[in-house]
């Protein structure tokens, strides 16, 4: 996919998409004029058509999703959409020495969110009983029949049978994904901070102030420190992609190496770093390395230094070791797929290739490696953007540090935006600014991704390999 | 006909799944609307909290006299450290016992330290516990953020006279006084080993000691708490003042100073020693020769160094510039705080409970159950905890510091930075005064600019 | 001639024991390292605090072997096995829970055309790039709303991994993916609805993807430390083994808490790491599978 053809594709989606709107209106408008009294009235109340003409099931799936909805809206939804636009207006006040909560910014926010997605899902609804009822009529007037509502369940688990196999997933990815990145997303045009805190507090719209703080060089702004630690994510997911790809690799390859027996007993010793929990082992691990740590009292004991050597606590030093250890934690995923893999390698390639005398080197970068780069591409994609979030490892490992004067906002040299932001969340509550980081390593992920995403060579046609 | 029967039932059903919806409303009013209701008759009370509040003083303070029969139930969350959780929950036996009012609450103790306390109450408030035990320097962001009640006026003298004057000023902002004072053991001092520091007294020794032994010497130099230590002993200053609701009003520093630069000197020095390392927790700690620490600790210490356990106040230190100064540092609280109830009784159950958590016989039984020293005076003055070896050197190092105030969050992680600059080797013992002048400069405005906030 | 090649194959015999002579060296070196920090934990977890305190030391092997911290753990000191069980609980109602949802997604999304299919697929894709982390106060007040943190973190904690499992669709559509789809085809002609398709042909075919589903829900409970102890915070006994243990390790309340941290650990590691080795064979099926089909 070139960049200009998407570029023409993006306008054509975007004029179908308008047209596409235009077209509902206008059926919305011909099937009220043109529906009988059943369909009309449907307009109003849902399902009403469906049950009189005898689809019950239809019907009164339709009814009671307006009749949820209804009740919603009274009950819970009208009053935070009411106070959306200011996020609550009245303060927590003290009567004698009891205290009385004013209004809730975070639940307004949350569950007038939360009220507008139900507005929407409900228009849907609305829409999609319409057209139920104008295809019934159609299909009446053809002289058909209806499904009958025997019929209509037993799709449910036939040609709909999509409908039912989804409708848990979709909706639980709705409530506990989508609405909360929604919800975050808001927060980042808040100022929702330590000082702005429900239930005691109030929060309310800011704007892009957030936006132009993290962009801001220089002062207290996070301009600075947002880009040092955005180049060092970058820096980091490049290096433990990388190393742990290309020596899992190597490792794969000692293994598979004829004449090397026990090859099970070597492939279950280094999978161990996957079966153990990583904050058993990465913390231990982060403990071996640290100053007064076991690796530096043996290195003094044999007299090898004369001072400990700062794993954690030198920047540059804290980084080289995160990557290292890191390839220990790595190393046997790769080596598990590339051992599957690199025996799919027909044999006579290299046989035909050592006949033509091609030595180990040769044979490895003109017929594995281009292999092994075609079939993983994807793979190495989201290895990278798992790295640019590798949470654990980093925050086992060094928690981020050490922290240096130069960084705003409790950055450390190693930390990654991902674990930036935590700290940003859970210790200093700063939520507007942890929000608009979060965003922003969104766009960075999505932007990394798509691009790798459509020079790899191995993305085919999904529908080829079937 | 049928047909028209049936869309007359249904326009039927939905239009009185409407009228109910309608109609239960004022009456079973769910979350939103409820809050919704209070306020708009609170509203016109909002104007004049102030004024309100001496008159509802009066009966309040009758309050839990005239609900004596009853003194209500519900349920009361207390969080405590883990180590004394069995302490707590036995004191509240006792508490049950000599209220009986107050007996049909249903009292629970969960392990909550003092680290986690205040982050889980700021996170939610209303699934926080009723009472909590957290260490001052947390006092401002707790008001801030909503999570503490000022203190019951009817305990407020005793308090204000039972408990030394320090920690008292510990709990106070501005002039509202609002946690109760449970220790006065939250200062460090030094934890050694007999065999290995010969005088406890000189910095330089205890680190060539340590180096000749090759043993560690830990000192946190890159937390806010344990650097102030430094600057602090070598006369620079850093404080901040507080109005009554835990606003920062102004800033005190004097760190881009002689004394300042004197301070940031020597921690280099120190961390230049193979001996040093940076670090405050006897836990993760190996090989001790000495480690400055606090009394939450001399139980381990205790195990830790067996026969050789020793402790003493701060050593003094010999500057760049050739004095001799001793080191200072915080001292420190551990506060007991009540959460804003919406209802009175509650808070009125919440109040005797923590005052009698924190009262003098209760501190001292707590001492000598875990060895935290008390703030109630007559508990200091107490056999028992005069003769503690810790808290003695605790006592004598108390004097070369300040009482710890208010800081804002902030200001932890700006001298984490600071200490960390240090330990990396940004700042070493061959950066020129110039560029430690332009650290601790930077350092100062960056503390001063957090009271525009 | 024939002299030549056998001086050949001879010398090349040689070359290739030398060389597997530096295999064999290089793959001890590796599993030393490999093993190593896990050999240290075992360790440490036999060094008593009566007698070498419960912090860090400096060496490994214990100068006197106890089962102090393993007797420390089953006590009842601490509510150790409330947390173990309670971590058993989620693990292994995630992982039924989670291989179902994963299953009906992966089989819509692989057998099923239907409006909104590649919308789906790359909405889903494009929510995962969103860091989790963010939304955890969210989740928080979500879940307090239906009474599921505190006291209720266990369910709410299941509910929550759950209820996004299906964004984890991709290894095993692309596993269903291989099936042929002769194969339904056929089914279909001869009047199998899709259920039947799905429970009588899919299933029995994706057997080994399904086991390596639901081995990967069953680990990923056992290390889940942030989330965990964000939702659950006061309430000691909702809290999963994970939490426990870490804050062992960070909070400044436990001194000395070192060496049952690594028995805890050790506690933790056995049952994964023997669910995870007995059914190797099918994680590497998963991975392998997985990283080529993208």
């Amino acid at each position: 996919m070139a960049s200009g053809e998407s570029g023409k594709k993006k306008k054509g989606t975007i004029k179908n998409i308008i047209s596409v709107i235009g077209n509902e209106f206008r059926d919305i408008g011909t099937t009220l004029v043109r529906g009988d009294w059943k369909t009309k009235l449907s307009y109003l109340i849902l399902g009403f058509g469906q049950i009189m003409r005898g689809k019950f099931l239809k019907g009164i799936a339709f009814l009671a999703v307006e009749a949820a909805f209804i009740v919603y809206m009274i009950k819970v939804g009208a009053a935070y959409l009411a106070k959306f636009g200011t996020l609550g207006t009245v303060e927590t006040v003290k009567q004698g020495r009891k205290t009385v909560y004013g209004d809730n910014s975070f639940l307004i926010l949350l569950f007038g969110l939360l009220t507008i997605v139900f507005i929407a899902f409900f228009i849907l609804v609305w829409r999609m009983n319409i057209k139920d009822n104008a295809k019934d009529e159609a299909v009446l007037k053809a002289g058909k029949k209806l499904p009958t509502n025997g019929e209509d369940f037993k799709s449910l688990f036939d040609h709909n049978f999509d409908k039912t196999l989804l409708a848990l997933p979709v909706l639980g990815i709705f409530v506990f994904t989508v609405l909360p990145i929604l919800f975050m997303i808001c927060v980042a045009f808040t100022n929702y901070d330590k000082n702005h805190q429900s239930p005691t507090n109030l929060f309310t719209w800011v704007g892009f102030e957030n936006f132009k703080n993290l962009l801001s060089l220089g002062g207290s702004g996070f301009g600075t420190t947002f880009f040092s630690v955005l180049l060092w994510t970058l820096v980091w997911a490049l290096f433990a992609t990388f190393t742990t790809y290309f020596l899992g690799m190597a490792v794969a390859m000692l293994i598979n190496k004829k004449g090397i027996r026990l090859k099970k007993l070597w492939r279950t010793i280094l999978v161990l770093t996957i079966a153990v929990p990583q904050f058993v082992s990465l913390l231990y691990v982060s403990k071996l390395f640290a100053n007064d740590g076991l690796i530096n009292a043996l290195l003094l004991r044999w007299g090898w230094i004369d001072k400990a050597i700062p794993f954690w606590t030198n920047p540059g030093l804290a980084r080289v070791t995160i990557v290292v250890i890191n390839i220990w934690i790595g190393i046997p995923y790769m080596m598990l797929i590339a051992t599957g893999l690199l025996m799919n390698i027909p044999a006579d390639l290299y046989e035909s290739a050592r006949i033509d005398g091609a030595n180990g080197w040769q044979m490895f970068s003109h017929i594995t490696l281009p292999y092994m780069l075609f079939v993983t591409g994807p793979y190495l994609l989201t290895q990278f953007t798992g790295n640019l979030n590798n949470f654990n490892v980093i925050y086992l490992l060094s928690g981020g540090g050490p922290q240096s004067m130069e960084l705003a906002g409790n950055a450390g040299r190693t930390d990654l935006l991902i674990t930036w932001l935590y700290k940003l969340t859970v210790n200093d509550t700063n939520y507007r600014m942890a929000a608009v980081i979060g965003i922003m390593v969104f766009i960075v992920t999505a932007i990394i991704s798509l691009v790798v995403y459509n020079i790899l060579p191995s993305v085919k046609d999904e529908e080829g390999f079937q | 006909m049928r047909k028209k029967l049936l869309a007359l039932v249904l326009s039927l059903v939905l239009a009185a799944s409407l009228l109910a919806a309608c109609q239960t409303k004022p009456a079973e009013t769910e979350a939103p609307a409820t809050t919704q209701e209070n306020k708009e008759t609170d509203a016109p009370e909002t104007d004049a909290p102030e004024t309100d509040a001496p008159e509802t003083d009066a009966p309040e303070t009758d309050a839990p006299e005239t609900d004596a029969p009853t003194g209500g139930a519900g349920e009361i969350k207390v969080w405590v450290a883990d180590n004394v959780v069995d302490f707590t929950k036995k004191a509240i036996e006792d508490f049950k016992a000599a209220n009986p009012d107050y007996a049909d609450w249903n009292y629970t103790v969960e392990a909550v330290g003092e680290g986690d306390a205040a982050t889980n109450m700021i996170t939610d408030v209303t699934a926080g516990a009723d009472i909590y035990s957290f260490a001052q320097d947390q006092l401002s962001r707790l008001v801030i953020a909503g999570a503490l009640e000022v203190m019951a006026p009817e305990n407020e003298e005793a308090v204000k006279t039972e408990n030394d004057a320090a920690s008292v000023g510990a709990a106070t902002l501005g002039d509202t006084l609002y946690a109760y004072p449970m220790t006065s053991d939250n200062g460090y001092f030094l934890y050694y080993d007999k065999s290995v520091v010969t005088d406890p007294s000189s910095l330089e020794k205890i680190v060539s000691d340590c180096e000749a032994g090759g043993k560690n010497f830990y000192f946190e130099i890159n937390s806010g708490w344990y650097q102030t230590a430094f600057f602090f002993g070598a006369g620079a200053e850093l404080t901040y003042d507080c109005d009554d609701s835990g606003n920062l009003v102004s800033c005190n520093s004097t760190y881009a100073s002689d004394a300042g630069l004197v301070a940031l000197k020597e921690m280099i020095e120190l961390k230049a020693s193979p001996a040093f390392q940076n670090g405050s927790s006897l836990s993760s700690a190996t090989d001790v020769g000495a480690i400055v620490d606090g009394t939450w600790d001399s139980g381990a210490a205790k195990d830790l160094f067996g026969d050789n356990y020793a402790c003493a106040k701060l050593p003094e230190f010999e500057g760049a510039d050739g004095k001799t100064y001793q080191l200072g540092g915080f001292g420190g609280f551990k506060l007991l705080g009540v959460k804003p109830q919406e209802d009175e009784e509650k808070l009125a159950v919440c109040d005797a409970l923590a005052a009698y958590l924190t009262s003098g016989d209760v501190q001292l039984a707590r001492y000598k159950e875990v060895g935290w020293g008390p703030s109630n005076i007559a508990a200091q003055n107490s056999e028992e905890v005069k003769s503690d070896e810790a808290l003695s050197a605790l006592a004598e190092q108390l004097q070369f510091t300040i009482p710890q105030g208010q800081y804002p969050g902030d200001y932890w992680s700006l001298a984490t930075s600071l200490g960390d600059s240090i330990i990396s080797g940004e700042l070493t013992t061959a950066s020129s005064d110039e560029d430690l002048q332009k650290a601790l400069q930077n350092f100062e405005d960056t503390c001063k600019s957090y009271v525009n906030q | 001639m024939a002299k030549n090649t056998e001086k050949k194959t001879v010398s090349m015999k040689r070359r290739q024991r030398v060389g597997n002579f530096f295999s064999y060296l290089l793959l001890i070196v590796l599993s030393i390292i490999w093993l190593f920090p896990f050999f240290g934990i075992v360790m440490q977890s036999f060094r008593s605090y009566q007698t070498e305190f419960g912090g860090m030391v400096n060496y490994v092997i214990p100068k006197q072997f106890s089962l102090d911290n393993y007797k420390f753990l089953f006590s009842g000191e601490t509510n150790f096995l409330k947390w173990y069980m309670n971590t058993l609980i989620i693990a292994a109602a995630v992982a039924v829970l989670q291989t179902i949802i994963i299953i009906c997604t992966s089989y819509a999304l692989s057998r099923m055309r239907f409006k909104g299919r590649n919308f789906l697929m790359r909405f889903w894709l494009i929510l995962g790039m969103f860091p989790g982390f963010l939304t955890m106060i969210c989740l928080y007040f979500l879940l307090k709303t239906i009474g599921l943190t505190q006291q209720g973190a266990i369910p709410g904690l299941i509910l929550v991994s759950v209820a996004s499992s299906g964004m984890g669709y991709y290894v095993c559509k692309g596993y269903m993916d291989t099936v042929p789809k002769a194969l339904d085809e056929a089914a279909r002609i001869d009047g199998a609805s899709r259920a039947r398709i799905l429970f009588t042909m899919m299933l029995p075919m994706a057997k080994p993807i399904i086991i390596y589903t639901a081995l990967v829900s069953f680990m990923a409970p056992w290390c889940d430390y942030i989330f965990a102890s964000y939702i659950a915070f006061g309430h000691d006994s909702s809290y999963n083994v994970a939490v426990a243990l870490y804050r062992w390790m960070k909070v400044n309340d436990y001194q000395g808490f070192f060496t049952r941290f690594c028995a805890g650990g050790v506690l933790v590691a056995i049952p994964v790491t023997a669910l995870f080795m007995s059914l190797q064979k099918y994680y590497v099926e998963g991975v392998t599978g997985g990283a080529v089909k993208g």
